[in-house]
């Protein structure tokens, strides 16, 4: 009985989590009046959900999608129709139920599409979803009715009369509160999901599919109902971006869309429910922040990602969970000077190659300094790239983060092993 | 009169050119408990991965309960009362060891492919993992994932998947391969304990256990049963000792 106990304290606490959030992402927007901020902060929301959706696939069910953004996609087009559909004769309700309407047709493309795809897990599946997104981003182009060609299908939000309890979705801040909203309770719902018997078969489907089948699952039908749910999850969050952005093209469900959610699931963690939310608020920061700041940022987005790939492929949530089991265990304090310590180092490395790839990437993009590239900008300083000066210093820069990053990382990479040995032990 | 609980006629498997079964005739009775034993490549696993429907039969049927069940699929065939565990441990290594339990038995219980249940709120399901979790000893490790557990617990997981269900006939691959004698006389003692009442297959090397369990034993040589008695009769039969040429049925300890 002693586990109830704690079951309803954390559940008392999950309350709490899940509240505060609401209340940081509805304070958010009034704390800081920015445009900006509230823009950015519809994309996060979207993402949220889109990411989470996706992880439904990769972490609950081990299936690898490569083409999660047709589900995306169809929810977005549908909506976007509908939208233009109801037009004159809409209102601000029928509005904020579309996303429900995008979810269906995410669900429905699913149906269609998961028949296919989940026959086979693995190596299997992940090609085959390859190609089904291949084969939709295709007819996107070839059904210009449909899809709007390379202009996209756009429409307009506001349509009708009236509002609903003063809401018309015209501003921004409206359009945020409506994602937060529907983020809101399609996270809920997910993570409803992960504790009903379907969400558990998942995990077992995931973890040894032919002992699965040994216990009566069809492993084929748990992936395949999955998959529908994901759609669903996928084409509410397709619906979200065309109310938001009040155009759709066919970007939407092509294969870099594909890409930019697997990579935001895998950064934020798959193993854990909440690594997919970490990851996408992380990368759209890095998408519209970077993204703002310098020409060069896929580029450190690949280098970040492979940084994360090589040294954390558990993702930010597992390092987010060993701190927390070190915490627990009284570990935690003994690693934080550690953690200073490789600090300094690392920022002069980060430095130096902020520095080399920014210059490069002037002087290859053909762009002048000043020329609103943000080497100058970075750095606060005029540089001249047809001189050795700043090379040199770029690359001395580079040299010095490097070889600091390397001694005093192997001390902490000691201490950290140290501390993790030390935590293992103690629960053995 | 009940049909057998597993009734093998005519079986057979090739891989292709060889033939792995070559024509298995075999009834199981209802409440025994059968050991299947015979020399390393005699077939044996392949005649379980045959009647579990991992893999599919090339000839001759399979009668389980009297219903036919050649064509059907594993899952199918678990759903009429049939489970079976693996001789390479076969658990799902990232939940712990009470979740492995409560996906053994969601099935049986009818929860199916739900998503409207709460996992946390299905008592029945609950309760039955935990009567499980104490009958294979392993209460005191509820939330350890299986992955990290000890080779004996682990095979200890792996029979209780098996038998969580409430399947009435149980086939155990090999379940003390690999374990040290305690490990195994508590093995013996568990086997024995979880399945009072029920139709008991298992394939096993280790003499001591199958002496010690079966109520009949069948011995398989190169795809073919050579005979199917009582233990005390396999022990004089001529045919047996000449298959196990130079080993000692009494104390024989094979390990492949």
């Amino acid at each position: 009985m002693n586990s109830h106990v704690s079951d309803a304290v954390f559940r008392r606490g999950r309350l709490l989590l899940w509240g505060g959030f609401l209340a940081l992402a509805f304070a958010l927007p009034l704390a800081f009046k920015s445009g900006f901020l509230v823009s950015l902060l519809c994309q996060i929301g979207i993402m949220v959900v889109f990411a989470l959706s996706y992880n439904m696939l990769l972490g609950q069910t081990g299936l690898l999608s490569f083409g999660h953004a047709v589900y995306y996609g169809m929810g977005a087009f549908i909506t976007m129709h509908m939208l233009n559909i109801i037009g004159k004769d809409g209102s601000p309700l029928t509005t904020a139920l579309l996303p429900l309407v995008g979810g269906l047709a995410g669900m429905l493309a699913g149906v269609v599409l998961g028949y296919v795809t989940t026959k086979k897990a693995g190596t299997t599946f992940a090609m085959i979803s390859l190609g089904i997104g291949e084969l939709v981003a295709a007819c996107a182009l070839m059904f210009p009715g449909f899809f709007g060609g390379e202009g996209g299908v756009s429409g307009n939000r506001v349509v009708g009369k009236g509002d609903l309890l003063g809401f018309t979705w015209g501003p921004q801040v409206e359009m945020y509160g409506l994602i937060v909203a529907w983020a809101f309770l399609a996270t809920v719902a997910m993570f409803a999901l992960t504790q009903t018997p379907l969400g558990r078969m998942a995990n077992a489907v995931r973890d040894n599919p032919e002992r699965a089948e040994f216990v009566g699952y069809d492993t084929q039908r748990v992936r395949y109902l999955m998959l529908i749910l994901s759609g669903f999850f996928a084409g509410v969050a397709g619906s979200l971006t065309a109310i938001n952005y009040e155009i759709v093209t066919s970007e939407t469900l092509n294969a870099h869309t594909s890409g930019v959610v697997l990579l935001m699931t895998f950064v934020g963690g798959i193993g854990f429910f909440y690594g997919p939310i970490i990851g996408a608020i992380l990368i759209t920061v890095m998408q519209i922040v970077v993204g703002g700041m310098t020409h060069a940022w896929l580029l450190y987005f690949g280098l970040f990602f492979l940084f994360m790939v090589l040294m954390a492929p558990g993702g930010i949530a597992s390092v987010i969970a060993i701190q927390r089991n070190l915490w627990m265990a009284g570990l935690f304090g003994r690693m934080v000077p550690h953690y200073l310590a490789v600090a300094l180092p690392v920022l002069v490395l980060l430095a130096g190659l902020v520095g080399l790839i920014e210059m490069s990437y002037a002087l290859l993009a053909g762009e002048g300094v000043g020329a609103g590239d943000t080497a100058t900008k970075v750095m606060k300083m005029e540089l001249h790239l047809n001189t050795p000066g700043p090379w040199l210093a770029a690359v001395g820069v580079t040299a010095v983060g490097m070889a600091l990053t390397r001694w005093i990382g192997g001390r902490t990479r000691a201490a950290w092993n140290a501390a993790l040995s030390t935590l293992h032990g103690d629960k053995a | 009169m009940t049909a057998p609980a597993i009734r093998i006629s005519g079986l057979k498997k090739n891989f292709g050119a060889s033939e792995i079964i070559r024509g298995v005739d075999l009834d199981i009775h209802r409440g025994e408990r059968h050991a299947i034993i015979g020399p390393n490549g005699a077939g044996k696993s392949t005649l379980f991965h045959l009647i579990s429907a991992r893999l599919p039969v090339t000839a001759g049927a399979i009668e389980l309960k009297g219903e036919n069940v050649i064509g059907l699929k594993p899952f199918e065939i678990n759903r009429k009362g049939l489970s079976r565990s693996f001789q390479i441990t076969n658990i799902f290594h990232n939940l712990s060891v009470f979740e492995n339990l409560r996906c053994a038995v969601l099935w049986s219980l009818g929860y199916r492919y739900s998503f409207w249940h709460r996992l946390a709120g299905l008592a029945d399901a609950r309760l039955r993992a935990e009567a499980v979790m104490e009958d294979i000893g392993l209460a005191n490790r509820r939330d350890t994932p299986a992955g990290i557990l000890s080779y004996a617990e682990q095979r200890a997981l792996e029979i209780g998947i098996t038998i969580a269900s409430g399947a009435d006939v149980i086939l155990l691959d090999e379940p003390t391969a690999g374990m040290s004698r305690s490990e195994t006389d508590d093995a013996v003692a568990l086997i024995r304990r979880v399945t009072e009442g029920k139709t008991l297959v298992m394939v096993e090397h280790d003499m001591g256990v199958v002496f010690g369990l079966a109520d009949r034993i069948s011995v398989l040589v190169y795809g073919q049963i050579i005979a199917t008695d009582a233990p005390a009769a396999i022990r004089c039969n001529a045919a047996v000792q000449e298959a196990y040429l130079g080993t000692s049925m009494n104390v024989g300890n094979e390990h492949e």
